[in-house]
């Protein structure tokens, strides 16, 4: 008797079955859980139960205070991404068109923040940006004269996105550096043979033709900003206080389970919407150029 | 009418690019006339592309200049250099529509859009494809995208056309008819053209001056002909087509013509006086070549007949053991082949003017 192979379909599952079982136990389950809380009841003792309730999200978007730190939040992920993007822009460059040395030299550099733990980079930055005037930053600032009194960065937003901009530089360089090592190179020497200068060249020929880079690299950058927790822990202070933080705070500070469950799943949001949103803004944008060189 | 602003000659002098210790260009000193198309030919390495992109600007020279229309733009910038460039790869913009692909150097030449059409729809007609203007480059075959990256660098009405292979990518028919069509376009707009090519027949359709190039110098400058029939040394004669090579002595004068005792046995005559050496390279096409059964010319044993359409070629050895190789046309159905076979002794013999002495290098 001769046994008939299976179908492939029925392979492919029984081989994704393990990682599929993992995935549900271990996220797709407790995801569940802790997102239904946000829409769940605390009592008094502390148990969340029925009746459904969207008091949390509603405190959420109401409360000033609540308000603020989504908003903040988002600021920050954003001008993380923006800087990020400026800076990843050279590096990426170098890496992809310069001399194999420089080249790696450079991948190095970027690279390095990655592989030094989260906790020793973000004391680093205190020591970098303190506030009083034997911060190194206030230090230096102070050697070059500029002023008697000392910058405060450190216990601000700003703190918490120059940490952020240092540590997900190397998110956007890598995917901007493989997307910019794909353009052929003769269509920029096409761009200044045809009288662009070298600004121009890179607008209208480089960048969007490393769009799909980009777009990579600030979807990860936006979501893991928006996401973080230490850097604004530990650098951002209150007045730096974003929804990572703010949850830590609701469930150890406030015991509040359904609160600290409504801000996940607004930080779920805002991540999902950066996924989707980028990609978008991206397509749409092809999509109008498309059309527009049709009715030209 | 898609017309050239002022066609100018192009001069370099001494110009040589180092790279490392490798000189890929070596002390070019060549004058391109206002108008003419000049085929850069040469083996694979020999510095064709990066003479080139020294003329482009896109690779700065190590030593000597390029001059356009005698001014000297050794150190232009590359987008003030105006000129129009084909690359191999043609090199045209995947995010833009044909129309904007051509419309991009006169918008960098800050043109006003109401101008720009117009001349966009100019270039497209020159070239056939004004159906086309709206799409992508990405849907259109390989003949047409560089017919696109052909108008895109005619609109801008260079001084100087560029082509680096730019029917390389191309299958050999759609190559023949491009070769044709390409030369018109540069002689109806006059513009002065240097075009980099390996292939000899693509040189020798295309210019009206062929450069061989080797190791980074210029071994011969000369019209298609010159190249052809008259080449200075064995390098540019078994380079352009196939050449017969003969050895021999000079051993006097008859008739103003030197006479030549070849190694092979038999004696030529030199159509012109060669200068006093005793020894010589001759060289001789070997579509100049007949053969006979008679005892006339020089004698030869066949090796191999190889039937290749339009001509039966004939491999040879001397009785010295060079070998020699004719060209027989196939005329009128008379199969060469059944005249002769493998193994046959027979006589070769040409014409006096088919004899060129060439230099051993
Ligand atoms: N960027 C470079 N760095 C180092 N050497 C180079 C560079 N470009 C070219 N060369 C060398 O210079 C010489 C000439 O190269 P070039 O590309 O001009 O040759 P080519 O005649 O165009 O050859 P091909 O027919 O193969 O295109 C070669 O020996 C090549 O290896
Ligand atoms: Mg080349």
């Amino acid at each position: 008797m001769t046994s008939r192979p299976l179908p492939r379909s029925v392979v492919g599952l029984a081989l994704l079955l393990p990682a599929l079982i993992f995935l549900v136990v271990f996220l797709v389950l407790p995801s569940v859980i802790l997102l239904s809380y946000g829409v769940l009841t605390q009592s008094q003792g502390g148990d969340i139960s029925l009746p459904l309730t969207m008091g949390s999200y509603e405190r959420l978007v109401v409360s000033e205070t609540y308000r603020r730190v989504v908003l903040l939040t988002l600021r920050v992920a954003l001008v993380t991404s923006l800087f990020t993007a400026l800076l990843a822009y050279p590096a990426a460059m170098v890496i992809a068109y310069g001399k194999p040395i420089f080249s790696r030299i450079t991948m190095i550099l970027v690279v390095a923040p990655l592989v030094v733990s989260v906790i020793v980079r973000t004391y680093g930055w205190q020591l970098m940006l303190n506030n009083s005037p034997t911060g190194v930053l206030n230090w230096m600032l102070h050697a070059l004269g500029t002023g008697p009194t000392p910058v405060r960065v450190l216990y601000t937003e700003w703190a918490t996105v120059i940490a952020s901009v240092h540590v997900f530089l190397p998110l956007m360089v890598l995917p901007l550096s493989a997307s910019l090592g794909r353009i052929n190179p003769s269509l920029n020497e096409a761009a200044r043979i045809l009288g662009a200068p070298a600004w121009r060249a890179f607008l209208r020929v480089t960048l969007p033709l490393s769009l799909p880079g980009l777009v990579a690299g600030v979807t990860i950058v936006f979501s893991l900003t928006a996401g973080s927790y230490v850097t604004p822990q530990m650098l951002g202070g209150t007045r730096g206080l974003m929804l990572g933080v703010l949850l830590e705070q609701q469930i150890n500070t406030s015991f509040d389970w359904p609160m600290a469950a409504a801000i996940a799943g607004v930080m779920v949001v805002i991540a999902l919407a950066a996924n989707v949103g980028v990609g978008w803004l991206a397509e749409r944008h092809a999509l109008v150029r498309a059309q527009r060189s049709g009715a030209r | 009418m898609v017309a050239t602003a002022q066609a100018s000659d192009l001069a370099f002098s001494g110009l040589t690019k180092l790279f490392g210790t490798t000189r890929a260009v070596d002390g070019v000193t060549l004058r391109i006339a206002a108008g003419e198309m000049v085929a850069l030919l040469g083996p694979s390495g020999c510095g064709k592309t990066t003479t080139l992109r020294m003329i482009a600007g896109l690779i700065e020279p190590t030593e000597g200049d390029v001059l356009i229309g005698g001014m000297r733009i050794t150190r232009t910038p590359v987008h003030r250099r105006n000129i129009g460039m084909l690359f191999q790869n043609y090199a045209l913009f995947p995010h833009l529509s044909v129309a904007e692909n051509v419309a991009f150097g006169l918008q960098m030449r800050g043109m006003r859009k109401a101008l720009i059409k117009p001349k966009v729809a100019q270039a497209l007609s020159l070239v056939q494809l004004g159906a086309l203007a709206d799409r992508l480059p990405s849907a259109l075959s390989g003949g047409q995208q560089q017919r696109v990256a052909l108008a895109r660098a005619i609109v801008i009405e260079p001084t100087l056309l560029l082509l680096d292979e730019p029917l390389g990518a191309l299958d050999r028919n759609l190559r023949d008819s491009m070769q044709v069509e390409i030369r018109q376009i540069q002689q109806r707009l006059g513009i002065t053209a240097v075009m980099v090519t390996h292939d000899q027949e693509e040189a020798l359709t295309m210019a009206d001056r062929v450069v061989i190039m080797r190791d980074g110098k210029l071994e011969q400058v000369g019209t298609p002909e010159e190249i052809y029939s008259r080449p200075t040394s064995r390098f540019v004669a078994s380079f352009i087509g196939t050449c017969n090579f003969l050895r021999g002595d000079v051993i006097g004068q008859e008739a103003g013509r030197p006479q030549v005792r070849l190694a092979a046995g038999g004696q030529i005559a030199l159509p012109s006086p060669a200068n006093d050496q005793k020894e010589v390279l001759v060289s001789v096409r070997p579509e100049a070549i007949s053969l006979s059964a008679e005892e006339r010319g020089t004698p030869a044993t066949i090796l191999q007949i190889v039937y290749r359409g339009q001509a039966t070629h004939v491999h040879m050895a001397l009785d010295d053991g060079t070998p020699f190789l004719a060209f027989l046309p196939n005329r009128d159905g008379k199969p060469v082949r059944s005249a002769f076979s493998t193994g046959d002794r027979i006589w070769a013999s040409w014409s006096p003017d088919s004899n060129w002495a060439v230099s051993e290098a």
